[in-house]
C-alpha cells in the first residue's frame, strides 16, 4: 500500500460536529405532509368535482404567490420551495366547502400566509395555524358562501349546475340530532362517513383516506398519535352525553383537524403531554362550539383557541430532566 | 421502527446509522515505521512538555524526548531516529504547537529500547504505580487525553467504590476501541485490577454497547482467567444508543447512579477509564513501556481500504490514509475522533495524537454548507437529549439575543453531544448554539462577581 499516490495536502471543508446527520429535513418532512394530504384532496375533487380542484388550486396559489411576495417585500431568500406554504393551502382548501368561488379561496391563501404566518417572521415563528387563520377570515368575509357552498358527492358528473345542500352537522344545528342521522341514511350511515359520500368540505369528508395519509405520517415517524387521541378523546368526552359521540367522531373537519392540524409541529406543544391536553383541549372545545356555540362546526376555532394555549403548556410540560436521585445506590 | 413506537406514542430515540461494518470485521494492523513523526509537546490537557534532546540527537525508540511538567507527562520517541527539528508544526487541535520532528532511522542505527517484564509487577506500591503511569506519558485515550495519573490520583475528599471501564465505543465508524478488546481482553483486564489497585476500590465494570457481543464475551473469559481475589470484575452489556459512551450515560446505566450536572464520577463514588487507556496502564506498569503507538480506525466512504491501524504516536495522518489506499472519491472532509463528537481538520499533515480513536474520511456535503433554518419546533431534539436539556429554546433564545436567559434550559448542563443536533430537520447547530449560551453565561457570572467584590 505504502505506493499509493500521496493524499492530496488540499484544504478540506472544516464545519462544527456533529459531521452527520439525519436525511430528514423541514422541506422534506413538509412534501411528505402533503402528499400524504393527496388522497383525501383526491378524493374530494372526485366526490365533488371541478369545483374543488378549482377551491385547491386557487387556495394553494394564494399562499404561495403570498409568500413569495412576503419574500420579496421582507428581503428574504425565497422560502416557498420548503413546501410548507404548498401545506398552508392545501390544508386550508381542504377545509373549505367545494362551491366557494376560487377567488375567494385564492385570497384566503395569501391572507393565510400574510397574516397567519410572515407578519410572525415565517416559517417557525408563527403562533397560530395560518391554515385556520385563513378559513376564520374567510368565514368573518364570505360567512355565504362558507356556510351553505357544500355540494352533494357524486352529483357533479350527473347535472351541470351543482346543487347546495346542508352537512350533516348544518342539519343537527337546525333540525335536531334525529335529521342528521336521517341525512346520511339513518344509523348505517357511519359507513357513508367512513368513505366520505356526505356533503361537506373538500377534503375532510372521507376518514378513510385522511386515515390513510395519517399512516403514512406515523410510520415516518413525523407526527404521533398522540395529540390526535387527545382531539377524539375530548370530543367524545363533550358529545357523550348527546348520545351521538359517533356521529360527532366521525363528521365535519376533526380527523383532518386532529391528525394535520393537531400534530403541526409550529403550532403544537413539543413535548408529549402538552400535546396530550392541546389535543383533549380542541376536542372538548370543538365539542362545546358544535353544542352550544353559534356555528355547526367548531374544529376551526377550536384550534386556533388552543393554539394560544401552546406557550403556557409549554411551560407546565416539560421534558424529564436527568437530576441526580438522592443518594447513591 | 416508528411503527412500532405508535405503541409507546413516540417517535423514539433517533441513533445514528453505526456505519461500523467497513472496519468491525479487520483485526488491528500495525503500520510499518513511517519516515517521520510530528510529536506536539501538548497532546494532553496540562501542562506541555519540555524536550531533553536537541536538533541532531539520535534516539531510540520509547527513549524519554521531552519531561513533564506541573499536571503535564513527559513524551517519548515513537520512532528510532534523528532530531529533525523542535518547531512550530500543524496539530489537530492546537492548529499549531511545538513538536518534536523525528527522522525515522533503520533498526541499525538506533535500535529501539527494551522494556523488560517487573517480576514484582502486582503487588508494586500505589505510589509507584502513579509514577510509572504518568512517566509512560498515558492519557485518557478515549479522545479526552486527561493525564491518567491525575484521575487516578484522588482529591483527598473523594471516595470511590467503583472503578468503570469504558468499552461503549458509540461514536457511529469507530471500531478501534472494539478490536482491542476482542484482541488483548487480558491486558485490559490487568489494566483495570492494576487500577481498581490503585484507587482502592472492590468492583470493576467493564460497560460494553450490546452491537459488541462478542468483545464482551472476550472481556468476560479474561476476568475469569486471572487471579481477582476478593476484586469484583464485572463484564455489562448496556444498550446499543448514542451517546451511551458517555461518561454520564454509561455511569448511569452501569450503576443506576446520576452524576450532577457540571460534576465529575467523583461524586458518585466512580473513576471511568476507557479500555485502551487500561492495556496502555497494564504496559506501563508490567513493563514501564511508555506510550508509543495508539490504535485508530482509519474509514469513512473518503478511503479506499478502511482499517484498524496501530500506529506510532506522531505519525502524519497522510500516511495512515496511504496505508490504507489512498483516499476514494470527492472527499470533503476529515474528522479526528468520532463523527459526532469529532473534530474537523483541513488537511492531513496534522500528527496522530495520543488521544485520536478514529479519523473518518466523509465525502458529499456537510452539515450547515447551506445554512440552517428556523426551529420548527418539531420536539425531535427533547427526544434525542440524554439529559432531557431543551435545546430549542436554548437556541431560539440565543438568536433572539438573551443568551442567558438559558439556564433553565439547561445550556450549562450540556456535555455537547450532538444528538440534538444530529436528529434537528433545519439543521440547526444546537451545539453551537448552546456553546454561545454557555460562554455569555460564564462572562455574566463573571461579571457579578466583579460587581460583588
Amino acid at each position: 500500500m505504502s505506493d499509493a499516490p500521496a493524499p492530496e495536502q488540499r484544504p478540506f471543508v472544516v464545519t462544527p460536529g456533529p459531521h452527520l446527520r439525519v436525511s430528514e429535513t423541514t422541506a422534506s418532512i413538509m412534501w411528505w405532509v402533503n402528499a400524504a394530504l393527496v388522497p383525501t384532496a383526491a378524493w374530494g375533487v372526485y366526490a365533488f368535482g371541478p369545483p374543488a380542484l378549482e377551491v385547491i388550486v386557487f387556495a394553494v396559489a394564494g399562499a404561495v404567490g403570498a409568500e413569495w411576495l412576503a419574500n420579496r417585500l421582507m428581503k428574504q431568500r425565497t422560502t416557498i420551495r420548503d413546501g410548507s406554504a404548498v401545506c398552508t393551502g392545501l390544508l386550508l382548501a381542504l377545509t373549505l366547502p367545494p362551491l366557494v368561488p376560487g377567488w375567494a379561496a385564492l385570497i384566503g391563501g395569501a391572507f393565510a400566509i400574510l397574516l397567519g404566518k410572515m407578519i410572525f417572521g415565517g416559517l417557525g415563528y408563527n403562533i397560530f395555524n395560518p391554515a385556520m387563520i385563513g378559513r376564520a377570515f374567510m368565514m368573518a368575509s364570505f360567512p355565504v358562501a362558507m356556510t351553505t357552498g357544500f355540494s352533494i358527492p357524486g352529483a357533479w358528473y350527473s347535472r351541470l349546475e351543482a346543487v347546495t345542500t346542508a352537512t350533516p352537522l348544518g342539519i343537527m344545528r337546525e333540525h335536531g340530532m334525529a335529521a342528521a342521522v336521517h341525512s346520511i341514511g339513518g344509523p348505517e350511515g357511519w359507513f357513508r362517513l367512513l368513505i366520505g359520500m356526505r356533503p361537506g368540505s373538500v377534503g375532510e369528508v372521507s376518514v378513510i383516506l385522511i386515515t390513510v395519509g395519517a399512516v403514512i405520517l406515523l410510520a415516518r415517524g413525523i407526527i404521533t398519535l398522540v395529540a390526535p387521541l387527545g382531539v377524539f378523546a375530548g370530543l367524545a368526552l363533550m358529545t357523550s352525553f348527546s348520545g351521538m359521540a359517533w356521529l360527532h367522531l366521525l363528521s365535519g373537519g376533526v380527523w383532518l383537524g386532529a391528525f394535520f392540524m393537531a400534530t403541526d409541529y409550529v403550532t403544537s406543544p413539543s413535548t408529549r403531554g402538552g400535546q396530550f391536553v392541546f389535543g383533549v383541549l380542541i376536542g372538548v372545545l370543538t365539542g362545546m362550539i358544535r353544542m352550544w356555540g353559534g356555528y355547526p362546526e367548531g374544529i376551526c376555532f377550536a384550534i386556533l383557541i388552543a393554539n394560544a394555549m401552546v406557550p403556557a403548556l409549554n411551560m407546565w410540560f416539560r421534558p424529564r430532566r436527568v437530576q441526580a436521585a438522592g443518594a447513591p445506590s | 421502527m416508528p411503527l412500532l413506537d405508535l405503541l409507546t406514542l413516540g417517535r423514539g430515540p433517533s441513533h445514528p446509522e453505526p456505519h461500523k461494518g467497513a472496519t468491525a470485521g479487520r483485526p488491528i494492523e500495525d503500520l510499518p515505521p513511517p519516515a517521520e513523526v510530528i510529536l506536539p509537546l501538548q497532546q494532553h490537557l496540562g501542562d506541555p512538555a519540555l524536550p531533553v534532546v536537541k536538533k541532531g540527537d539520535v534516539v531510540r525508540r520509547g527513549q524519554k524526548i521531552a519531561e513533564a511538567q506541573g499536571t503535564g507527562v513527559p513524551l517519548h520517541a515513537t520512532v528510532g531516529g534523528r532530531v529533525k527539528s523542535i518547531d512550530r508544526q500543524p496539530h489537530p487541535t492546537l492548529v499549531q504547537a511545538l513538536a518534536i520532528v523525528l527522522a525515522s532511522a533503520p533498526e541499525a542505527e538506533s535500535a529501539p529500547l527494551e522494556f523488560p517484564e517487573d517480576p514484582a509487577w502486582r503487588t508494586l506500591p500505589r505510589e509507584e504505580m502513579l509514577a510509572r503511569i504518568r512517566e509512560a506519558g498515558i492519557v485518557g485515550l478515549g479522545g479526552a487525553a486527561f493525564p491518567t495519573f491525575r484521575k487516578l490520583q484522588l482529591p483527598p475528599d473523594v471516595k470511590v467504590d467503583t472503578l468503570i471501564i469504558n468499552g461503549a465505543e458509540c461514536e457511529p465508524y469507530l471500531t478501534a476501541d472494539y478490536r482491542l478488546m476482542l484482541a488483548e481482553p487480558r491486558t485490559i483486564v490487568e489494566g483495570a485490577m492494576l487500577m481498581a489497585r490503585i484507587v482502592d476500590v472492590p468492583r470493576v465494570l467493564f460497560g460494553v454497547e450490546s452491537d459488541k457481543r462478542d468483545a464482551a464475551a472476550a472481556l468476560e473469559a479474561a476476568t475469569r482467567g486471572v487471579e481477582a481475589g476478593a476484586l469484583e470484575l464485572r463484564v455489562k452489556v448496556v444498550p446499543t444508543r448514542y451517546p451511551q459512551g458517555a461518561e454520564k450515560q454509561l455511569v448511569t446505566a452501569l450503576t443506576g447512579r446520576v452524576i450532577p450536572p457540571r460534576m465529575l464520577p467523583y461524586a458518585v463514588h466512580v473513576v471511568v477509564q476507557n479500555v485502551a487507556t487500561a492495556a496502555a496502564v497494564r504496559d506501563a506498569v508490567r513493563y514501564r513501556r511508555p506510550l508509543l503507538d495508539r490504535v485508530v480506525t482509519v474509514t469513512g466512504p473518503g478511503v479506499m481500504e478502511p482499517r484498524n491501524v496501530r500506529a506510532p504516536v506522531g505519525t502524519p495522518l497522510a500516511d495512515l490514509v496511504r496505508f490504507c489506499g489512498g483516499l476514494a472519491g470527492e472527499v470533503t472532509r476529515v474528522i479526528s475522533g468520532g463523527p459526532m463528537m469529532g473534530r474537523a481538520l483541513p488537511r492531513l499533515d496534522v500528527p496522530l495524537i495520543k488521544g485520536m480513536n478514529g479519523l473518518v474520511l466523509l465525502t458529499g456535503k456537510g452539515p450547515y454548507e447551506e445554512g440552517f433554518g428556523p426551529c420548527i419546533q418539531c420536539g425531535r431534539c427533547l427526544d434525542a437529549c440524554p439529559l432531557g436539556l431543551e435545546p430549542n429554546h436554548i437556541s431560539v433564545r440565543v438568536e433572539a439575543g438573551r443568551a442567558t436567559e438559558t439556564v433553565e434550559f439547561g445550556a450549562e448542563e450540556c456535555y455537547e453531544c450532538g444528538a440534538c443536533s444530529f436528529v434537528c430537520p433545519s439543521q440547526r447547530p444546537l451545539v453551537q448554539f448552546v456553546q454561545v449560551a454557555k460562554g455569555a453565561l460564564r462572562k455574566q457570572r463573571q461579571n457579578l462577581q466583579a460587581v460583588t467584590k
